[in-house]
């Protein structure tokens, strides 16, 4: 009988190297989008209100 | 303590978290909380978070009830949820269903990260619809944020909500379908496959979905060395905002199916169609069920009926686009007391997981006090070729009450089933129905549909 080695290949070492990968470049875009913000600011325009602070989320 | 292990229950379906798990006695659900979740729990309160998702009708509500009510020696507390008239599962949500229910899972991260929580699952079963809205039910899914440290339930998500949806919006709507086959959601590398080559231009799907799928193939098996420190609050946050912004994009329109327009090409009068509906809502009345299902309810006008503050109706259609329509329409119109959900009653949800325990069948989720089973007699009797009696015995089954119409072969719909087919049904008359129905319920009322062939009923199991 063959046994695959398949079921003992866990995919979690991948999501886990790739969230890093990806959230990386995207916490830039956060970082980009604050400053952004604070420039703007700077010339008076106000950034949106914060979403979370709302009681609905649709 | 112990002792107590008498006449209680513990639910199949909550066996896998060590934080704590559910049990019902009396009728009435409970959740225990043990004491390695003492800290969490703590925090979950004194964060301010609980109040935040409660008062967003983000998390279900629950009250502290006395201990001497735990299940084992382990136990913290023993917490009451409020109760939630039924349990549906991904599988049986339409898209829209399904996008809320992801949509509401990250606002929650996002709120629980701002508090120094994050969610340690982001499984579509932690969520239920209650009073219209898709909560979270699992109080027990918090843990404490540490700075540095990735999502733990990224890939859960990815599964569970990004993947399905993304293959309901860009290729058919159906495979949600595979979500009653892959109990933890789609595989991520199926999920690659079976996409169109055009979602790897969406920057969301293709590194969630694609790339995503081929690093698990990549760095199968290899271990990872640190695990701490490696991911920062700015990148978490950027990875649930992209994470939503993917997900809020994805679209489903439903187009005219075989049925998404059914009333429009019905074959009865409007004052058929009021007779009908005023009968139905009388005998609900009359019969003031608490739980309703309404089987073939296409887009829930008969359901709209029947639904009060009283009574919490279950809107069941084997079509889709009935059931986006019907979910569409209810949210739009903020209704509390219904729930739409696909179900094909020819193969209704069967019981799934773990010694096929952990997520109920449909009929095990019953019975409810009142079934409604309008014009769809001659869809079970005469296109699938089910006896009159087993149609009984069924009902019967998942039902205490039974409102139900005779669609007679005369009728211009079923003459359509019958054009393609030899007619076979020999006993499928009023006379036929009514002795099948008799040995399985007492029939208390039976009304000729007015400018109609067709005959309602009132029945009640026996």
């Amino acid at each position: 009988m063959h046994f695959a080695p398949l079921p003992y290949l866990d995919p979690g070492s991948g999501s886990f190297l790739i969230q890093l990968l990806i959230a990386a470049l995207l916490g830039l875009g956060v970082a980009v989008r604050a400053s952004w913000g604070k420039i703007k600011g700077w010339f008076g325009i106000k950034a949106k209100a914060d979403e979370d602070d709302d009681e609905s989320t649709e | 303590m112990m002792t107590n292990q008498l006449n209680s229950r513990q639910l199949p379906a909550s066996f896998r978290d060590p934080s704590g798990f559910l049990f019902s006695r009396g009728g009435v659900l409970y959740r225990q909380v043990n004491r390695v979740y003492e800290q969490e729990y703590i925090r979950l309160f004194e964060s301010g978070l609980y109040e935040k998702l409660v008062r967003a009708r983000l998390l279900i509500p629950h009250v502290e009830v006395d201990q001497a009510l735990a299940e084992s020696e382990s136990a913290y507390k023993v917490i009451q949820p409020e109760r939630v008239p039924f349990i549906s599962y991904p599988y049986e949500w339409s898209f829209s269903q399904l996008k809320d229910a992801a949509v509401v899972t990250l606002s929650i991260q996002r709120r629980a990260l701002k508090l120094g929580m994050s969610l340690k699952d982001a499984s579509a079963y932690n969520i239920q619809f209650v009073r219209g809205k898709a909560t979270l039910i699992d109080t027990l899914s918090f843990e404490t944020y540490k700075e540095g440290q990735p999502w733990v339930a990224y890939r859960q998500f990815c599964q569970h909500f990004l993947a399905p949806l993304a293959l309901m919006a860009l290729k058919d709507v159906r495979l949600n379908q595979l979500l009653r086959v892959y109990i933890d959601g789609l595989p991520l590398d199926l999920a690659s496959e079976l996409l169109p080559w055009k979602s790897r231009l969406n920057f969301g799907l293709l590194t969630h979905i694609h790339v995503h799928a081929s690093a698990q193939k990549r760095y199968a098996g290899e271990e990872i060395k640190s695990r701490g420190g490696a991911m920062s609050k700015q990148a978490m946050i950027g990875l649930i905002d992209n994470l939503e912004a993917t997900i809020k994009k994805l679209a489903w329109i439903p187009k005219g199916t075989e049925w998404g327009n059914y009333y429009d090409i019905t074959n009865y009068s409007d004052s058929a169609f009021e007779h009908k509906r005023g009968l139905v809502a009388e005998w609900t009345n009359r019969v003031k069920p608490s739980v309703a299902w309404d089987l073939g309810a296409n887009n829930g006008v008969f359901s709209r009926a029947v639904s009060t503050p009283e009574t919490f109706v279950v809107s069941f259609d084997i079509d889709p686009a009935a059931v986006e329509k019907n979910y569409l329409q209810m949210k739009n119109e903020k209704t509390e007391s219904l729930l739409p959900l696909l179900l094909d009653l020819t193969n209704p949800s069967p019981s799934i997981g773990w010694a096929n325990r952990e997520r109920e069948s449909f009929g095990s989720r019953g019975p409810a006090d009142m079934v409604l089973a309008l014009a769809i007699i001659h869809h079970l009797a005469i296109s699938n070729n089910v006896p009159l009696l087993q149609l009984a015995e069924y009902f019967a089954k998942i039902g205490k009450c039974l409102v139900i119409e005779f669609v007679p072969k005369s009728d211009s719909q079923v003459k359509k089933l019958l054009a393609s087919r030899e007619d076979v049904f020999h006993n499928y008359t009023v006379e036929g129905f009514e002795s099948a129905f008799r040995e399985k319920f007492i029939i208390h009322e039976k009304v000729p549909v007015r400018e109609s062939k067709r005959v309602i009923y009132l029945m009640e199991g026996k």
